[in-house]
């Protein structure tokens, strides 16, 4: 179910690591450098690659955890192919993934640039819209609960107020995709940090060379400051795409991992789950694996491909 | 540094490894004799009464068996569809020795092979169906073996407000026994405002209100057990739903959901706040308006349905089982023998407030000369379980998924529920 992030660390450490010692050292202590790097590999070995790659075997079985289950080649495969709540899952996370990934680069990058400013304080600035971040994902899903909450919540209260009636958010097909999408774009502040950190990366001479061309504020956003971002918004791109397509905490414990109303939060890594654990069907839940872990790779390898057109590294 | 002390160095590595390794494994081994010849791990997910009634079991219990030890474990939300835990424990062959379980999952487990059959124990110790109420015994049985022990059963009613009835000039003492009469409450009773509800008659899936209860008081069925057969598309059933999807229809799906979103539970229900004047509700709803609103003047009768008799409930309830390759299983069945005995049941009931799977234990505690609580157990020997099949836990969302997709106008009754025989057959096929 793990695709992401926690996999990366270790094996970007262990192959800088290797390499550099074979270049210093003589090749007996290659195997030293192996030695120290042994915890790190059998982990990986044992409690990840080994459980990777056995999923594919059980994704062609009906293993229950409990049972070994019997050998039915694509069976499950074929199965999820007219399954109507595993589609349904995929439209909710491509519903999601679509309007979730924009928004969050559209909204993370002008909060990054707002929270660049010469301002007096802006560390407390700062603070604030990283606060959120640190909010557990169920404390998350139950604060939003409340301010969404149609009787007395506080969202429905303030657009009472200038005289909207308010939709009823979380209990309506129609609004409880969107809710979720301003939900999680709340805990932005980790991709805002990353923005930060690649504004500070432009150098100053680029706008003093543009106002002395008399560009303008809005120009030099255009021609400065978004181009020389692109590397770090393809890196929030890529991230932000496989995460959204991860979706999995916040509506399962909205819903009690039901994806009321109507199926309309039943995410793909919820049904997922429940399959696995719910159902025993680990079998059917590995097969569902292996297909989000193929559209995941493929997806970040069109946005890898698209990139030489649109990221702009400086320098180059 | 030279190869002999490379060669050192990984020895001693591959000794701490071993080390290691071999502390892991011895651990485990002593994890289940820890403390003693004789100790028994119990895994349950009880709180508040119903814990403070397991803790007065185990005291008794350890009384009486003074050799055997019960080390109890609180485990959150266990047997509520959370299993993992459980799951994982049984799985990696380190499962507690006795678990809480709802016995609407164990024939699911037992089908997977996890739970140990207690059939033989069973019948040395001349425990049978004649003990229980026969839903709860058929509950704990699967393929004619017994895989746990029936410990609570609950019922469900309609509950109604009696001054809310007088205010809108209903017969507080005649409450309805016919969906028309239910409608026809519901209808008075009843105050919109725009969109928002000062207060709601009635709605048929709030609380308890689960399809099943509509299905079997409309006079269906769901489930053939000499058979197999699926029948979640019984015309009856269909009927329920579609009158469902009427009165959803008629106040307003999501007009009702912003309702129900908006309220909580225990001292926020609105059947104790006065929002709602009628609802469907389980006998363990009884507690908690004794302790909210011990003042609230109401009622309960059974669910109406069509024709005014008939009257039809479902019952669900816990069990202590076994899990697959306990290491303890004698002191362990020696546990949920008292468990399930008339006296382990008196002291559970009498404090946990929930019913006994012992009709006797129900009636030598009074439940049956309580004006409230008489309705539920008098209707209990007519209760019916939820199916006793593999796929229960399937069965259950599928349907919840059908109620929710035709009151939403997604699909007609008929067709979501020809979907759920459809796909809950499919999956017993397998």
């Amino acid at each position: 179910m793990k695709i992401k992030g926690d996999s990366d660390q270790p094996l970007i450490q262990e192959s800088m690591e290797v390499p550099i010692r074979k270049k210093s050292k003589i090749s007996g202590s290659s195997a030293t450098g192996w030695l120290f790097a042994s915890p790190w590999v059998i982990g990986l070995i044992l409690f990840y690659a080994f459980p990777l790659f056995s999923s594919i075997y059980f994704s062609f079985t009906t293993y229950s955890i409990l049972s070994p289950g019997e050998f039915v080649g694509l069976g499950n495969y074929r199965q999820l192919m007219s399954d109507g709540l595993f589609w349904k899952s995929i439209y909710n996370t491509i519903y999601f993934a679509i309007f979730f990934v924009p928004l969050s680069i559209i909204i993370g990058v002008a909060l990054a640039m707002m929270l660049n400013m010469r301002v007096k304080g802006m560390a407390v600035y700062r603070t604030i819209f990283f606060l959120p971040t640190l909010v557990p994902h169920v404390a998350l899903a139950v604060l939003w609960m409340w301010l969404l909450n149609p009787g007395f919540g506080l969202v429905n209260g303030a657009l009472d107020a200038i005289g909207i009636t308010g939709p009823n958010w979380l209990g309506s097909v129609t609004w409880s995709k969107p809710s979720l999408i301003l939900m999680s774009l709340w805990a932005i502040g980790q991709p805002v940090i990353i923005y930060l950190a690649g504004l500070g990366d432009i150098p100053q001479e680029l706008y003093e060379a543009a106002d002395v061309d008399g560009a303008s504020w809005l120009q030099k956003i255009f021609t400065v400051t978004l181009p020389l971002l692109t590397p770090v918004i393809f890196f929030n791109l890529v991230m932000g795409a496989i995460g959204a397509f991860q979706q999995f905490t916040l509506p399962y414990t909205m819903t009690q991992g039901q994806g009321t109303p109507d199926n309309s939060l039943t995410f793909y890594v919820m049904y997922l789950y429940d399959n696995a654990f719910k159902y025993f069907k680990m079998g059917y839940a590995s097969a569902m694996a292996w297909i989000l872990f193929i559209v995941i790779m493929l997806l970040t390898a069109v946005i890898f491909l698209s990139s030489k057109r649109w990221v702009h590294y400086q320098g180059k | 540094m030279n190869n002999s002390i490379f060669h050192k160095s990984m020895v001693g590595f591959c000794l701490a490894i071993v080390l290691v390794l071999a502390a892991c494994s011895s651990d485990e081994e002593s994890g289940g004799d820890a403390g003693g010849e004789n100790t028994v791990q119990f895994w349950h997910s009880m709180t508040d009464t119903s814990g403070e009634a397991v803790e007065y079991v185990i005291e008794v219990f350890e009384e009486e068996n003074p050799d055997i030890n019960i080390e109890a474990t609180y485990v959150a939300n266990q047997g509520e569809g959370q299993n993992e835990k459980l799951l994982t424990a049984i799985a990696g062959g380190n499962p507690p020795d006795v678990a809480y379980f709802d016995r609407f999952e164990v024939a699911a487990w037992a089908a997977q092979g996890s739970l140990e059959p207690l059939t033989e124990m069973a019948e040395e110790d001349g425990i049978s169906q004649d003990n229980y109420y026969d839903f709860a015994w058929e509950e704990v049985s699967y393929e004619g073996d017994l895989y746990g022990i029936p410990t609570t059963t609950d019922s469900r009613l309609l509950f109604y407000n009696k001054d809310h009835f007088e205010e809108v000039g209903l017969d507080p003492e005649n409450p309805p026994t016919t969906i028309e009469e239910l409608e026809e409450a519901a209808e008075k009773l009843t105050i919109k405002e725009g969109n928002r509800f000062e207060r709601i008659g009635f709605i048929p899936w709030f609380g308890q209100g689960w399809f099943y209860g509509w299905g079997w008081s409309f006079g269906g069925d769901f489930y053939d057990v000499e058979t197999g057969e699926v029948t979640a598309d019984d015309p009856k059933n269909v009927e329920a739903l579609e009158w469902i999807t009427e009165f959803g229809q008629k106040y307003g799906v999501e007009d009702i959901a912003g309702f129900t979103d908006s309220q909580g539970s225990g001292a926020m229900d609105p059947f104790v706040s006065g929002q709602i004047s009628m609802k469907i509700d389980g006998n363990f709803g009884v507690a908690a308006l004794e302790k909210f609103a011990p003042d609230l003047n109401y009622g309960v009768t059974p669910i109406p349905t069509p024709t005014g008799d008939n009257f039809k409930t479902w019952s669900g309830g816990w069990s202590v089982v076994i899990p697959k390759g306990a290491n303890n299983q004698e002191g362990a069945w020696e546990f949920l023998k008292f468990f399930g005995s008339e006296e382990g049941q008196r002291i559970f009931s009498e404090t946990s407030r929930d019913f006994s799977v012992i009709e006797s234990v129900n009636q030598s505690l009074g439940y049956d000369e309580d004006p409230i609580f008489s309705e539920f157990i008098n209707i209990l020997p007519d209760s019916n379980s939820r199916p006793v099949m593999t796929e229960g836990s399937l069965y259950w969302n599928a349907l919840a998924d059908a109620v929710e997709a035709s009151t939403r106008g997604n699909g007609t009754p008929k067709e979501n529920l020809e979907e759920v025989t459809q796909q809950v057959t499919e999956a017993l096929g397998e």
